[in-house]
C-alpha cells in the first residue's frame, strides 16, 4: 500500500490542528499509521481505494473536514488557459487516452518535488496497474512553447531521456534506461511509440516510459505542464488528484484545449459527479439513525458537498475521488465521519443452528483413534514437489502421478505440485526429526488433490530399530475396524514398500490405501537410517 | 528382616563403600538397584543416607572457542597495540571484545581512538576457562563464584544439577553387618503373578508386606518412588489443530454452519464472483499460484454486466472488457471466499451463517513470518436487517471467546466489502494488534447471485492467532514440526 510521510510541522500548518489532535484520529479516516514515529515525521499507509490521500495535501484536505475544521466540497477554479496539445491518430492504437493541465506560480522546495513525484509514483501503481492504464508526466513548461502535439512516432527517433545528458533513440531507451528496462513491455507489439513534442519538435515526454531531460522539474521551476496518458478514462482522474493537490499547495489551475478527430474538449474537468442518496438506506446499511440532515453534515466533513431534502441528501462527488462507484460508498464515508468508534456493536437476532461439516466430523474420529494408538499429529504443507513426491517414492509410474496439479509458476524447486498422497510428507517429517529420540510415531488427516478434486487421506507412519509388519498389520485393522470401513487386504505393487511387505487395500474394486515396511531405498532417499513402517487411506472425497 | 541383596550392600558399606556408584560396581548390581536398597536401609536405621545437590558446570560452544583462542577482550588488546582508531575495528566479534575491555578497564576510547589503559592481568574468568577446556565439567563449587557468575552471563558456560548419594554405617547396621543379629533372610518378591494372588499367603506388619508361598517367605523390595523414570509421550492432536478447534467450536456455539470447498477453484468464484476486476494487482500471477487447467463456469451474463457497466446494483462497475476466459482460469484458492459465495449463490434464501476454517494459498516466498499456505477463518451471516453495526456486535463476541476482551474497530479496506473494517485487540506486552478483517459485501458481489440480503463477513489468519496464542516465533514449525515441540506441549495448554 502507497506510504505517506507526513511531516508534523508541515501536516499542523496544512491543516491547522495540533499534532496530537492529528495523530489522534488519522486512523479512524482510514489509514495504517506506521509503528515507528520518528521525531520530526511517521510514515502513513492509505488504502488502495483512496488515491486522493496519497500526497500530504490531499490527506491535509481530508483531515481539515475530518476534524470539522474546514467541511463540504473544496472548489477548484479553473482559469482558461492558451496552451493547446493536438492528438494526432497516429497514437490511438497505441495508447488512446490523455488528459492535460497547467498549473502555475508554485514554488518547490526539493521536499515538495519528492512529494510530487512520490505522488506520481503512487498513482502509477494505485490507478495506473504500473502505469499500463496510466502514467503522469510532469514538466516545466517554460522549457517548450505550445501547442503541443501527441502523437505515434517511428521508434528510431532520438531525444535525450530524463536523467541522461545523450541522446538515445526510443528503442534504445527501452533497451538501456532503467525506466525503459521496468516498463517497455507495456509497448511491446508496438510498431509506434507515443511521444510529445512542442512546437519546435522537442521532447516533453516519451508515455508511459520517460521525459525529456528538457522539461525536468528543478527549484527554479514555477509553472507546470502535466500530461497523464492511458487506456481509460481512468487518466482524468489521476489527473484531478494532481492538480488539485498542487492547487492544495496554492497553484493556479489553467486549462488546456485538447484537439481530436473526434471532437476537442477542454481538460481538466474538476466537476463534481452529482448523486442522490437516501438517508434511510444509509441507515439500513450501517445501523445507525441518522435524519438527512445529520447525513448529509457527516458527508460535508467528507469533504463531498451534500444537502437534504426531505428524507434524500443530493451528494456532489469532488472530481479527485476515484472510489465512489455505488451509493454504500457514499453510506461508508458517513460511518466514518460518524465515528466508527461512535457506532453501537450488536448482535444481530438472526436465530440459526450450528453444524459441523461431516468430514471435519469424521477428521475428529480419526485424530481420537491415530492419537489413542500412540500417534502424534503433524500437519504438512499440502504444496510439494515431484522429487519427493513421486520419485523418492518410487512412484513415477503410479496413475496419481498423472493426476497431479502442477503449478504454472512455482515460486521454489520445493512446491511445484499438490500432494497426491500423505505418506511422503510423514517421512520428510522424520527426516527433520532424525536427532529427537526413537520411536516416533506420527499421522496426518488432510487433504491431497487428484485430477483437481480435493480427496481426504489419513496416513500414519512409525520409525523406530523393531518397526516390523506385523505392527502396522495391527494399526490398520484397528483403523479400518474403528472406522467402518470395509477393505479387502492383497499383496501391493506399490515401488514405495518393500516386495512381498506390502498391502493394498481394496474397497469395491479399487485401491483406497496402502500398508507395510518402507522400502530402503526410499528410506535411502530420505536419508533415514532406521526402519519404517507406514499406513494411508483415503476415506473421503469432498 | 533383611534379604540377601539387603545383606551385600550392607556389609559393602560397612566395608566403608560410601558412593552408590562404587557400590554397584563391586556388587555388580545396577546403580538404581543399589540406591533402592541403601534408601530402605536407611530408613531401618542401618545406615546414615546424606543426599547433596551438586551444580556441574561444563563450557557452551562459545565459551571452548574462546577457551581454547582467548577472549575476544583479550585478542583485541592484542590487535590495538599502543592504539587503534575505532573505524578500523570490522571484524563483529571485535565489538563484543570492546564492551568488555571497556568494562574491565584494559582501555579507554579518546576521540575515536582505543588507547590501552595499564595492565590487563588474567582474570578468574580466563582460569575457569582453561580450568573447564582440560577438565570437561566441574562442580561449581570448586570455581571462583563471580568469575563464573561472569562467564554465566556471557553465555559461556552452562549448569547442570545433579544428585549425589553417601552412605554410613551406624552401629545398629554394624551389627547386622556383622551377623551379630543372626543371618534371618526373606527373598526378594520376584514379579508378581497370578499364581502367587491366588495361591499365596499375604500379611502385612508395620507397613511391610510378607509372602508365604510354595514354602519359602518373601518381601517386595521397596522402591524409591521418588526417582524418575524414562519419560513416555502420548499420542495427541497437533496444538495448531486444538487452536483451530478451539475457533470451530465458538462458531458452531454461534449458531454457525461450517463449508467446506475445493483447493483449486475458477478464477470466477475465486476472483471474478467477488467484484475483483481482472487486471487487479492481487490476480497477477506473482501472488496467485495459477494452474495449467481451465475450469468450467456457471452462466456469468450478470457477473459481466456487473463488472462491466454495474448493471443490477445501480453502480457505476469497473468499465471495459470482462472476458470469460480469464474467468476459468483455474487457481489454488487465495482465500475460502470463493467458497462461500459459491454457497450463497446457491442459499440465497435467508437467514445463513456460514463458516469455514480452510486451507488457502499465496505466492509467497517461505520464512518464518510467510508461508506459502496456511489456514484462514472465515464467518458469513446473511439475513433480513442485518447492519454493519451487526457485524460490530458479532465481531466484538467472536473475538471476546476467542480471549481477546479488549477489541476497538478502525476503518479498513478490501475489495469485495464496504463498508470495510479492521477489528484490533488489545494484547498486554503488544499493545493493540491488527486482527483480521470484516465488512459488508458489495452489492456488486451479492447481487448478480440473487442474494438480496445484506452478507456480513469478516476473516482472518489462524495461523497470526497461532503465533499469538501458542506463542510462535516462526510459522513453519506448523507444517514442518519438531517432534520434541509437540511432544512437549501439554494437552492443556492454554487457547
Amino acid at each position: 500500500m502507497p506510504v505517506v510521510r507526513v511531516y508534523y510541522d508541515d501536516m499542523e500548518r496544512l491543516i491547522g490542528a495540533s499534532r496530537e489532535t492529528i495523530m489522534g484520529r488519522l486512523a479512524m479516516m482510514g489509514a495504517d499509521i506506521g509503528k515507528r514515529a520518528e521525531e520530526e515525521y511517521v510514515d502513513v499507509e492509505f488504502f488502495p481505494d483512496r488515491p486522493d490521500l496519497y500526497s500530504v495535501e490531499g490527506v491535509a484536505r481530508a483531515m481539515q473536514g475530518f476534524l470539522g475544521i474546514k467541511t463540504g466540497l473544496v472548489e477548484y477554479p479553473i482559469h482558461k488557459g492558451s496552451v493547446v496539445l493536438q492528438v494526432d491518430e497516429s497514437v490511438k492504437a497505441v495508447r488512446p487516452f490523455i488528459g492535460c493541465a497547467v498549473v502555475r506560480g508554485l514554488s518547490f522546495t526539493s521536499e515538495a518535488i519528492e512529494s510530487l513525484m512520490g505522488l506520481q509514483e503512487d498513482l502509477h501503481w494505485g490507478l495506473g496497474r504500473n502505469r499500463r492504464k496510466v502514467a503522469i508526466g510532469v514538466h516545466d513548461i517554460s522549457r517548450v512553447v505550445p501547442p503541443f502535439k501527441y502523437f505515434g512516432e517511428d521508434p528510431e527517433r532520438k531525444f535525450v531521456p530524463l536523467d541522461f545528458s545523450l541522446e538515445m533513440s526510443m528503442r534504445e531507451i527501452l533497451e538501456k534506461h532503467p525506466k525503459g528496462k521496468g516498463y517497455g513491455h507495456i509497448l511491446n507489439g508496438c510498431d509506434r511509440f507515443p511521444l510529445i513534442v512542442d512546437a519546435k519538435d522537442q521532447v516533453l515526454s516519451f508515455p508511459p516510459i520517460i521525459n525529456g531531460e528538457l522539461t525536468s522539474v528543478t527549484e527554479e521551476t514555477e509553472d507546470l505542464f502535466i500530461d497523464v496518458t492511458g487506456m481509460d478514462g481512468m487518466v482524468h482522474k489521476a489527473l484531478n488528484i494532481v492538480v488539485t493537490s498542487l492547487a492544495e499547495r496554492g497553484g493556479r489551475i489553467e486549462s488546456v484545449l485538447i484537439k481530436k478527430n473526434e471532437g476537442d474538449f477542454v481538460s481538466p474537468n474538476l466537476a463534481p459527479t452529482a448523486w442522490t442518496v437516501r438517508a434511510e438506506e444509509a441507515n439500513r446499511l450501517i445501523g445507525f439513525d441518522l435524519t438527512a440532515k445529520e447525513l448529509a453534515e457527516c458527508l460535508e466533513r467528507m469533504r463531498f458537498g451534500a444537502s437534504s431534502d426531505g428524507g434524500a441528501v443530493r451528494v456532489q462527488v469532488p472530481a479527485y475521488r476515484a472510489d465512489i462507484m455505488h451509493s454504500w460508498d457514499i453510506f461508508e464515508d458517513a460511518a466514518k465521519a460518524y465515528g466508527f468508534d461512535r457506532l453501537e456493536a450488536r448482535l444481530p437476532r438472526t436465530v440459526t443452528v450450528g453444524r459441523a461439516h461431516p468430514s471435519e466430523v469424521k477428521k475428529g474420529e480419526i485424530r481420537e483413534l491415530l492419537a489413542g494408538l500412540g500417534y502424534l499429529e503433524t500437519m504438512p504443507f499440502t504444496l510439494t514437489n515431484e522429487k519427493i513426491h513421486f520419485q523418492w517414492m518410487r512412484r513415477e509410474s503410479e496413475p496419481e502421478c498423472a493426476a497431479a496439479v502442477r503449478v504454472k509458476h512455482p515460486i521454489s524447486e520445493l512446491h511445484t505440485i499438490l500432494r497426491t498422497s500423505l505418506l511422503s510428507s510423514l517421512l520428510e517429517i522424520f527426516a527433520m526429526n532424525q536427532h529427537h529420540p526413537l520411536p516416533q510415531r506420527i499421522f496426518a488427516a488432510g487433504d491431497v488433490v487428484l485430477a483437481r478434486r480435493t480427496h481426504m487421506n489419513l496416513a500414519a507412519a512409525s520409525i523406530h530399530s523393531g518397526a516390523n509388519f506385523s505392527e502396522i498389520r495391527s494399526v490398520a485393522d484397528a483403523v479400518l475396524r474403528e472406522l467402518a470401513i470395509k477393505a479387502e487386504i492383497v499383496p501391493s505393487k506399490d515401488g514405495a514398500l518393500i516386495p512381498g511387505r506390502g498391502a493394498d487395500l481394496m474397497a469395491e474394486g479399487s485401491r483406497i490405501g496402502c500398508f507395510g515396511e518402507m522400502h530402503p531405498l526410499v528410506l535411502k532417499s530420505f536419508g533415514l537410517e532406521q526402519p519404517v513402517v507406514a499406513l494411508e487411506l483415503e476415506w473421503g472425497v469432498l | 528382616m533383611l534379604s540377601e541383596n539387603d545383606v551385600k550392600v550392607l556389609k559393602a558399606i560397612s566395608e566403608g563403600y560410601s558412593d552408590p556408584q562404587r557400590i554397584a560396581g563391586k556388587l555388580e548390581m545396577k546403580i538404581e538397584a543399589v540406591r533402592a536398597l541403601a534408601d530402605a536401609l536407611g530408613e531401618q536405621g542401618l545406615i546414615g543416607v546424606t543426599k547433596s545437590v551438586e551444580e556441574a558446570v561444563s563450557l557452551t560452544d562459545e565459551g571452548k572457542k574462546y577457551a581454547s583462542e582467548g577472549l575476544p577482550e583479550r585478542i583485541l588488546l592484542s590487535a590495538i597495540g599502543s592504539g587503534k582508531p575505532m573505524s578500523d575495528l570490522l571484524d563483529p566479534a571485535h565489538k563484543i571484545g570492546l564492551g568488555w575491555l571497556r568494562k574491565k578497564g584494559w582501555a579507554a576510547i579518546e576521540k575515536g581512538t582505543i588507547l590501552p589503559a595499564g595492565p590487563a592481568p588474567r582474570g578468574k574468568d580466563e582460569e575457569i576457562l582453561q580450568d573447564l577446556l582440560l577438565a570437561d565439567a566441574k562442580s561449581s563449587s570448586l570455581l571462583d563464584k563471580k568469575g563464573l557468575s561472569d562467564l554465566k552471563g556471557r553465555g559461556l558456560v552452562a549448569f547442570a544439577k545433579s544428585k549425589e548419594w553417601r552412605y554410613k554405617i551406624t552401629t545398629e547396621g554394624k551389627k547386622w553387618a556383622s551377623g551379630g543379629m543372626g543371618e534371618v533372610f526373606v527373598q526378594e518378591m520376584p514379579p508378581l503373578t497370578s499364581d502367587m494372588i491366588k495361591a499365596g499367603q499375604w500379611s502385612e506388619v508395620d507397613g511391610v508386606l510378607n509372602l508365604e508361598y510354595r514354602g519359602s517367605s518373601y518381601r517386595p523390595r521397596p522402591y524409591d518412588v521418588t526417582l524418575a523414570a524414562d519419560k513416555i509421550y502420548p499420542g495427541k492432536k497437533h496444538p495448531y489443530q486444538r487452536l483451530i478447534d478451539f475457533m470451530r467450536e465458538i462458531m458452531l456455539e454461534m449458531g454457525f454452519m461450517e463449508l467446506k470447498g475445493q483447493i483449486v477453484q475458477s478464477s470466477f468464484w475465486n476472483f471474478d464472483a467477488l467484484f475483483q476486476p481482472q487486471d487487479h494487482p492481487a490476480r497477477e500471477m506473482q501472488d496467485t499460484f495459477y494452474l495449467d487447467s481451465l475450469a468450467d463456469i456457471p452462466d456469468y451474463t450478470r457477473v459481466k454486466e456487473m463488472h462491466e457497466s454495474g448493471k443490477g446494483a445501480d453502480s457505476l462497475g469497473w468499465g471495459g472488457v470482462w472476458k470469460p476466459e480469464v474467468a476459468r482460469q483455474e487457481v489454488l484458492r487465495t482465500h475460502t471466499t470463493g467458497v462461500t459465495i459459491k454457497y450463497l449463490a446457491e442459499h440465497f434464501e435467508p437467514p445463513v451463517k456460514a463458516f469455514g476454517i480452510d486451507r488457502v494459498y499465496r505466492r509467497e516466498a517461505i520464512d518464518a513470518t510467510h508461508t506459502p499456505e496456511f489456514e484462514q477463518l472465515e464467518g458469513i451471516v446473511m439475513d433480513r436487517d442485518v447492519t454493519f453495526s451487526h457485524l460490530l456486535g458479532i465481531l466484538k463476541e467472536f473475538y471476546s471467546k476467542m480471549g481477546f476482551e479488549e477489541v476497538r474497530f478502525r476503518p479498513g479496506y478490501f475489495p469485495y466489502t464496504e463498508p470495510s473494517v479492521e477489528p484490533e485487540v488489545f494484547i498486554d506486552g503488544l499493545g493493540w494488534v491488527e486482527l483480521g478483517g470484516a465488512g459488508v459485501f458489495r452489492k456488486e458481489v451479492t447481487a448478480p447471485f440473487g442474494i438480496e440480503h445484506p452478507v456480513l463477513a469478516w476473516g482472518l489468519g489462524v495461523s497470526r492467532v497461532a503465533m499469538l496464542k501458542l506463542g510462535l516465533k516462526d510459522l513453519r514449525l506448523l507444517y514442518q514440526s519438531d517432534l520434541e515441540w509437540l511432544r512437549e506441549t501439554p494437552v492443556c495448554i492454554k487457547l
